[in-house]
């Protein structure tokens, strides 16, 4: 089977459906708290993404999305690994990595208000060149991931709220340009970026996943040598 | 035949992945980083740009560039990139000697270098709109930087990731109404759309108030030195790629009063930063809003860009330089004497640091503009240049300049007294004497303005005639 015929396959997805699933993706991954549910939320995003986008670039090219999205969540899967819960760190439950200063019931009121706030405002928004699908996908996209930058300082959610923010914005930028150095461009700065919030990911998760007689005491940077 | 931007990239990654290996021996990879970055600024100085010349049986040709994509992308170093380049080199082995002396941290020497190289792409790349990337590189090498194997609090390295990433595809899509421009030459809506992009990109890659989150949180996690080193390098860099932009766009400032922005932001940045720098309860968070408030009277040299307002903003990069070293080489030797950065736990440290102690002082009210100061002649001839436009501005930088004092003076009153704990060693006399160097450099600047009156005068011109 080549590429294109699996993006045949697929094409029952492309528009609406990939637009539907990529925005809920979207509000799982501000609203939920578990880790292993949001980064399935941001691989499904991603081929979501993928498929979308192949509708304004060559397959090959939207599939490089897939590809990035993909090794994105395992570097975020691998990080969040090292962090998780289990009943011999001494942890409890409630103090379980990633810590969220937000309830999951506020985070959701926040994103239905997003919603509202899209659904009244979204005819006055202009973009050039793209359709009204695409339109509102980006505008929603953006929305949601604002939302999720103000909502969450825990590196996994704002890292993906940002992520999310850069595939709307990748959206307009393909349907208004098609070049291939620009695609890998975008693609060496998502996987670079993913790098680096997996490494903030990893620091602020390894306090919350000891116990707090066995976090070691505060110190000054001076005092630390990588 | 080397080209000048393979040879200064080449030379500068090939030091970092050297250094990297090296770093567990502090004082040679400190020596060596320092040496690296004095010896590419000799070689940007003293080769000719416009001829090849034999270097080490080798033909190197400085200002030839190199291009990929046929031709778009393109890499060279040109006669005001070379002034800059050079000003980034000395700055980055001055902080290299000072983070050795002072504790920073090993992976200073190898992430710094790497920044270089990062911030050099950015000020020679061609075409402009993309360089917006290479800044949001340089932040996601920063992070390592400022996090430097801490674990627990990372906002100052998120925050330092965050703005530059939302920027650079600003940029991207400004580029497409930039190019749409001609196709309809009666039509100035697409200008105004891409000039409204591009300033909207540059607030959120300069990181004025209130986008200026990130300098307090940065200078209250990462080391002192190695914050006022990000400063320095990031927002002259950034400042640059602004100055080129309005060079090679000059419909910029008339499709958007750029300049108006910009001395808002820079008088509001100024005024939070002073108001803020009174209030602070440790020494790292003291330098970052010190450090916010100098930066607001920069922007707003950059908004006066005009006959005077260049020179100034030039002297004004070259006399902060001096004044946040001073600053930060204080702040972090009494930092890791005393174990602590918050005011009450400092208490004694000039009794065991007096020079540390004094290079705080000294920093803080340099930042403030006071006289016998660096910035004391630059502010000078700053405000004098801002009361011929509206005097109100000049009060309000004024009175943040009396919140860096009140900050000051309390930082300053903090290290009185008896020691609280002990022991506390005395401060190191190599670092002692570099930090004497500093302060009195400081002083005699403060008295001879005009001994910088030649190296402003070298980059005024390459800089107001910046081509694309």
């Amino acid at each position: 089977m080549t590429l294109a015929d699996l993006f045949r396959q697929l094409s029952i997805l492309v528009g609406l459906p990939a637009v539907l699933i990529a925005a809920a993706a979207a509000a799982i991954i501000v609203i939920m708290r578990d880790w292993r549910i949001v980064i399935f939320a941001y691989a499904v995003f991603s081929v979501m993404l993928a498929l979308l986008l192949s509708q304004v670039i060559p397959t090959e090219w939207a599939l490089l999305q897939a590809i990035v999205g993909g090794l994105i969540a395992v570097m975020f899967f691998l990080s969040a690994r090292q962090l998780r819960w289990h009943p011999a760190s001494g942890v409890s439950w409630e103090a379980r990595w990633p810590q969220i200063v937000s309830l999951t019931s506020f985070r959701a009121l926040t994103v239905a208000l997003t919603a509202v706030t899209f659904l009244v405002s979204r005819e006055s928004i202009e973009l050039p060149v793209v359709d009204l699908l695409f339109r509102d996908m980006i505008f929603w996209l953006a929305l949601v991931g604002l939302l999720g930058l103000a909502l969450h300082e825990e590196p996994l959610h704002a890292g993906l709220s940002l992520l999310i923010v850069l595939g709307g914005f990748q959206l307009l930028l393909f349907a208004l340009v098609q070049q291939r150095m620009m695609i890998g461009l975008l693609a060496s700065e998502q996987l670079l970026l993913g790098l680096a919030i997996s490494y903030l990911m990893v620091s602020r998760g390894l306090d919350a996943s000891r116990p707090a007689a066995d976090a070691a005491p505060m110190r000054d940077a001076h005092d630390l040598r990588p | 035949m080397i080209y000048g931007p393979e040879l200064l990239l080449g030379l500068l990654i090939a030091a970092a992945a050297g250094l990297y290996f090296l770093r567990r021996m502090e004082g040679v990879a400190a020596l060596a980083a320092a040496g690296a970055a004095t010896g590419l600024a000799l070689l940007l100085w003293l080769l000719p740009h416009d001829a090849p010349v034999e270097l080490f049986g080798r033909r190197v040709w400085l200002g030839q560039p190199i291009s990929w994509d046929a031709g778009r992308i393109t890499l060279q170093i040109g006669p005001a990139t070379n002034t800059l380049l050079i000003f980034l080199l000395v700055v980055a082995a001055a902080s290299f000697i000072l983070a050795w002396l002072t504790y920073q941290g090993r992976s200073f020497y190898p992430f710094g270098l790497l920044l270089l190289a990062v911030w050099a792409t950015v000020a020679m790349l061609q075409p402009l709109t993309l360089a917006p990337f290479a800044i949001v590189l340089a932040s996601i090498i920063s992070v390592f930087l400022i996090q430097a194997g801490k674990t627990g609090e990372t906002r100052g390295a998120w925050r330092q990731l965050l703005f530059p990433t939302l920027a650079a595809p600003l940029f991207l899509v400004a580029t497409w109404y930039i190019e749409q421009a001609p196709l309809n030459p009666d039509d100035q809506t697409p200008f105004v759309i891409a000039g409204w992009l591009l300033i909207a990109g540059f607030v959120l890659l300069l990181q004025p108030a209130p986008f200026h989150v990130a300098t307090p949180a940065v200078a209250g996690q990462a080391p002192p030195v190695v914050a006022v080193f990000l400063w320095i390098g990031s927002q002259t860099t950034i400042l640059f790629l602004l100055q080129r932009f309005l060079v090679v766009y000059p419909w910029l400032t008339s499709a958007i009063d750029s300049a108006r922005w910009l001395l808002w932001l820079g008088v509001f940045t100024a005024g939070l930063g002073g108001a803020l720098t009174a209030t602070q309860q440790s020494l790292g968070r003291f330098l970052g809003y010190a450090g916010l408030y100098d930066y607001g009277v920069l922007l707003v040299a950059m908004a006066l860009r005009g006959t005077a307002g260049l020179p100034t903003a030039i002297w004004l990069v070259l006399t902060r330089t001096f004044a946040l070293l001073t600053l930060a080489s204080g702040a972090a030797l009494i930092r890791h004497h005393m174990e602590s950065d918050r005011l009450e736990r400092i208490a004694g440290a000039l009794s065991r640091m007096p020079l540390a102690v004094i290079a705080l002082i000294t920093g803080g009210l340099a930042l403030a503009g006071l006289p016998l100061t660096a910035q004391f002649a630059s502010r000078w001839a700053l405000f004098q240049l801002l009361a011929e436009n509206d005097p109100r501005w000049v009060l309000f930088l004024m009175l943040g300049a009396a919140g860096v004092i009140l900050g000051t003076v309390r930082a300053g009153y903090a290290c009185f007294g008896r020691l609280t704990h002990s022991p506390v060693e005395r401060e190191p006399l190599l670092a002692s004497l570099l930090i004497f160097a500093l302060v009195a450099l400081g002083v005699i600047l403060g008295l001879y303005p005009q001994l910088l009156t030649a190296p402003v005068a070298g980059a005024i011109l390459p800089l107001s005639t910046l081509g694309p």
